[in-house]
Formats: structure tokens, sequence, C-alpha cells
């Protein structure tokens, strides 16, 4: 019981620690590849202490819950991802869970933000949901043929299943839906080229454009955590997570430097253009995936 | 730079933060921001000192006035200025803004910005090199940590006095005052002078 405790205030701490340096780390690369000497990779937590310090704005009640609503919905996807040994409520709900709570994210920003009156705001916010709509088919897709491979929707079930074999990424029918989260995987963080909802640019970045102080803060720490999920989750489910933390870790590192990689060389998309992709190549390789699943059934 | 000591981070991590997270609100005004792109892009990098350009005032900490100001661009400046959150930093560009450069006799922009808001520091020259704004940066930096950047304070303490300049220029405001312009008519003549 007590160290279930300690496990649910350990775990988001760790997925705050990743996230923020996962930001920083990413400025760095940007910069790295810009051929630029860049920020101290520590940037991020220098400007959440400044944002903090900062009077902030409010414009209504739900602007203020809205945000909160957001951060924590993040924060309790945290407790149902295992990771490496820590898992404290993985045992209930499991993937179904996240995938439910993975849309308390982009739902809370819209919430707030709509209180917001910011025509820019309003745009961000239907590009938001379209966004996460474009995603969610994939995802539900991919997420389908896992469970159905391993019979299991309990996500440590899966994981476990992993370290006895050997990563699904790797082996055959798993490796197609493996593909097409990679393919979704900046969709899903918001980066380029799905960076239509920020898009400074262009609506002045979207949701985030009234926020200032504390509630960019909130939503630069939000950021963090939706970032460290999306790639733990593909770690969990396709690159066999770990029994270990720290090299689970390095994992979720890795492939965001990947993503960043990406994320540095491509242009934006448009909306329609993003939908048009989500739904075609990576909800047609999702589905094949499925097929497949069920055609070379264990 | 003191960027990496720990200590001063733990006894005054608030000014620390306002020194080392300079987000400059992405307002051009004139010429003079044809400066800024070289600046925060490969050649001159301005990241790494922690000065980012941002789209939007409620996210910005920093201000570059950059070049003349025309009395329609002063009332986006204004507008600009009162939304981004305290503690705000202003820097005027140029020569242009500090007593009307060039434009010094021209009918339609205003010669010392000082009068309308607030200015922290000033970078001379017509133009002045990208190097200029980072030597503006490090003077900034001095001026927070002696919390002589006070700019900010010193509108909310005379914002009658700003606010009388305003309506000189621009008539009638669209807006409601942002503070108290309670107060007697001498004392603004003392203010003015």
């Amino acid at each position: 019981m007590v160290m279930r405790i300690v496990e649910i205030v350990v775990s988001p701490i760790i997925a705050f620690v990743i996230g923020i340096f996962l930001l920083g780390l990413s400025r760095k690369i940007m910069a790295r590849i810009h051929w630029r000497y860049g920020p101290p990779i520590t940037q991020p937590v220098i400007d959440i202490i400044k944002l903090f310090n900062q009077t902030s704005m409010s414009h209504g009640r739900l602007f203020n819950l809205g945000i909160i609503l957001s951060l924590a919905g993040s924060m309790v996807v945290v407790l149902f991802l295992p990771i490496g040994k820590l898992h404290p409520l993985s045992g209930s709900g499991g993937l179904l869970v996240i995938l439910y709570l993975m849309l308390f994210g982009p739902l809370g920003i819209a919430l707030s933000g709509g209180e917001a009156a910011n025509p820019n705001t309003s745009i961000g916010i239907s590009r938001t949901l379209v966004l996460a709509l474009g995603y969610e088919l994939p995802l539900i897709l991919i997420l389908l043929a896992v469970m159905s491979h391993y019979r299991s929707i309990s996500i440590v079930e899966i994981v476990r299943a992993q370290q006895e074999t050997h990563w699904s990424l790797l082996s055959f029918p798993l490796v197609v839906p493996g593909i097409a989260y990679l393919l979704i995987l900046p969709a899903i963080l918001g980066e380029r080229p799905f960076e239509l909802i920020k898009a400074p640019q262009e609506i002045s970045s979207g949701p985030m454009v009234e926020y200032g102080g504390k509630y960019l803060a909130l939503a630069t720490i939000q950021h963090a955590f939706s970032s460290f999920i999306s790639i733990a989750l593909f770690v969990n489910l396709f690159l066999g997570g770990s029994s270990n933390p720290g090299f689970f870790i390095m994992k979720v590192i890795v492939v965001f430097v990947v993503e960043v990689l990406i994320n540095a060389v491509f242009p934006r998309l448009r909306i329609e253009q993003a939908i048009r992709y989500l739904w075609r190549w990576p909800a047609l390789i999702a589905f094949a995936g499925l097929i497949l699943v069920y055609i070379f059934k264990r | 730079m003191d960027r990496n000591k720990l200590v001063k981070w733990l006894k005054e991590p608030a000014k620390m933060g306002h020194k080392y997270s300079l987000h400059a609100v992405y307002f051009c005004t004139g010429c003079g921001i044809i400066e800024v792109p070289p600046s925060i892009t490969a050649r001159w990098d301005a990241e790494r000192f922690g000065v980012i350009p941002v789209a939007t005032p409620r996210q910005a900490n920093l201000f570059l006035i950059t070049g003349y100001v025309s009395v329609k661009t002063l009332k986006a400046i204004i507008r600009t200025y009162e939304q981004m959150p305290e503690p705000k930093f202003t820097v005027g560009f140029g020569s242009c803004p500090i007593n009307g450069g060039m434009y010094w006799d021209s009918y339609n922009t205003i010669k010392h910005l000082d009068k309308y808001i607030p200015v922290d520091g000033w970078i001379a020259g017509c133009m002045p090199r990208p190097e200029a704004i980072f030597v503006a940066v490090t003077h900034l930096w001095t001026l927070i940590d002696k919390e002589m950047a006070n700019g900010y304070k010193k509108y909310r303490a005379k914002y009658r006095y700003y606010r009388a300049n305003q309506e000189k220029v621009l008539g009638t405001l669209e807006w409601p005052p942002l503070f108290s312009i309670e107060g007697k008519d001498e004392e603004l003549v003392k203010e003015t002078a």
C-alpha cells in the first residue's frame, strides 16, 4: 500500500523531469541543426521560473479550470503508463483508459482557450480538435491490433509478453501497426509537419495566444507531460518497455531525438492536408496491420 | 554572465528568471526590424542568451521598438505594451524613437517615444548593427540586477502623465484607462515639468 502511494507520487515527477528535459533537448538539437549554438539545456526551466514570477491575466473561471483539467488529465495518464517497473495504476483499466484520458489534454486546452474570445484561439482550437480526430482513428486501429495480438488490454501484460519473446516492432504482424504509430507520432506530439495547432507565424501560437504568466507555465508543463506520454506509450507497446526505469528513459530519449530530427527538416502542413494524410496512409497501414494480426493469429 | 551560478538562482530565482528568459514580442514598427532576423537566426543566434521572439504580447516581456514610430503605430504600440505581463522591459532601437532621427520634421511620426510609454534603454544608431542588440541585452541584465529596469513601475506611478501625452497625439483613446487617472491638473503640470 505504502509502495503504491510512493509510486503514485514518484511516476508523475519522473515524467515531469523527463518531459522538461526533452523540451530543452529539442531546442538544443534544433539549434545545432540550424548551425546555431542554441540555448542551455535548462532553458525551459528558466522560462518556467520566469513565467511563474510574472503577473498573469485570467479571462474567466473556465480559463483557469480548463488548463488545470488539461494538466491533471496528462498527469493521470502517467499513472496508467508503466515506467520500467513503476506502474501504480496499470492494473486497472489498461489501454482503454489511456485512450480516453489522452483526449483530456487537447480538450482542456480547448475549453480554456475558448473562454478567451480571441479569433486566433478559436482557429487554434478547431485545429486542435480536428487534428485529434485525425490521429485518434489510426491510434484506435493500432491499439486494437496490439490488444488483439496479445489478447489483453493490460499494458503491463503486453510489456511482460514482449520481454519474454522480443519487441513487437521487430515481430512480424505487429511491425505494421508499429510503423503506423511512428507515422502519427508527430501529430500526437503536435510537432512539424503537424505544428499547425501553434503555428506562431500564422495564428500567433493558436490556443496559447492569450496565455501569459502562470497559464503559459502550466501549458508548457502540460506540453512536457504529453510529449513524454505519447513516446512512453510507443516504447511500452512496440519497443518492449523495460524492467529498468533508466533503460526505459533512454529508449524514450532515442525515440524523441528521431522525432526532433523530423521536426527540424519538415515544413508545416495545412489542416486539410494533415487530415488527408492521417486518414489515408497511417490509417490504411494500421488497418492492414489489424487484418494481418487476425490472419496470423497466435 | 552569471547564468550558471546556482547560489544566485537559489537566492533570487525571480530576478534571474527575468534576466535569462527575455521573450521579445515580434512587433515591427519600422526599418529597424531588418536587423532582428539575422540576430535571431543562425548568424548571431540570440537564443543562446535566452532571447527569443514570441508571437503574442501576453507571452512577451521584452519590447523592441525598431525604428520610426508613426502616430498610427503608436496606438498599436501602446495597446501591445499594456497587454504584456509585468515585469516588462522596453528598448528603443535606432535613433528615430530617441529623438525623431531623420524624421525629426515629419508631420506623422512622434519624436520622443518615452513621452508615451516608459523606455528602459536605448540603442542609438541608424541602423544599429545586430551586435548592438546583444550589447543592449547585457546592459539590460545589469539594469535588472540593480533593479533599475523599472519602466513598468514608472508606468503605473505616472500613468496620468503618459495617458495625457497619448491623448494629446491620438485624440480620445478607444480603451479605458489601465490604472487610475484621478488627480488634479496642477499635479500633471508638475509631473510634466
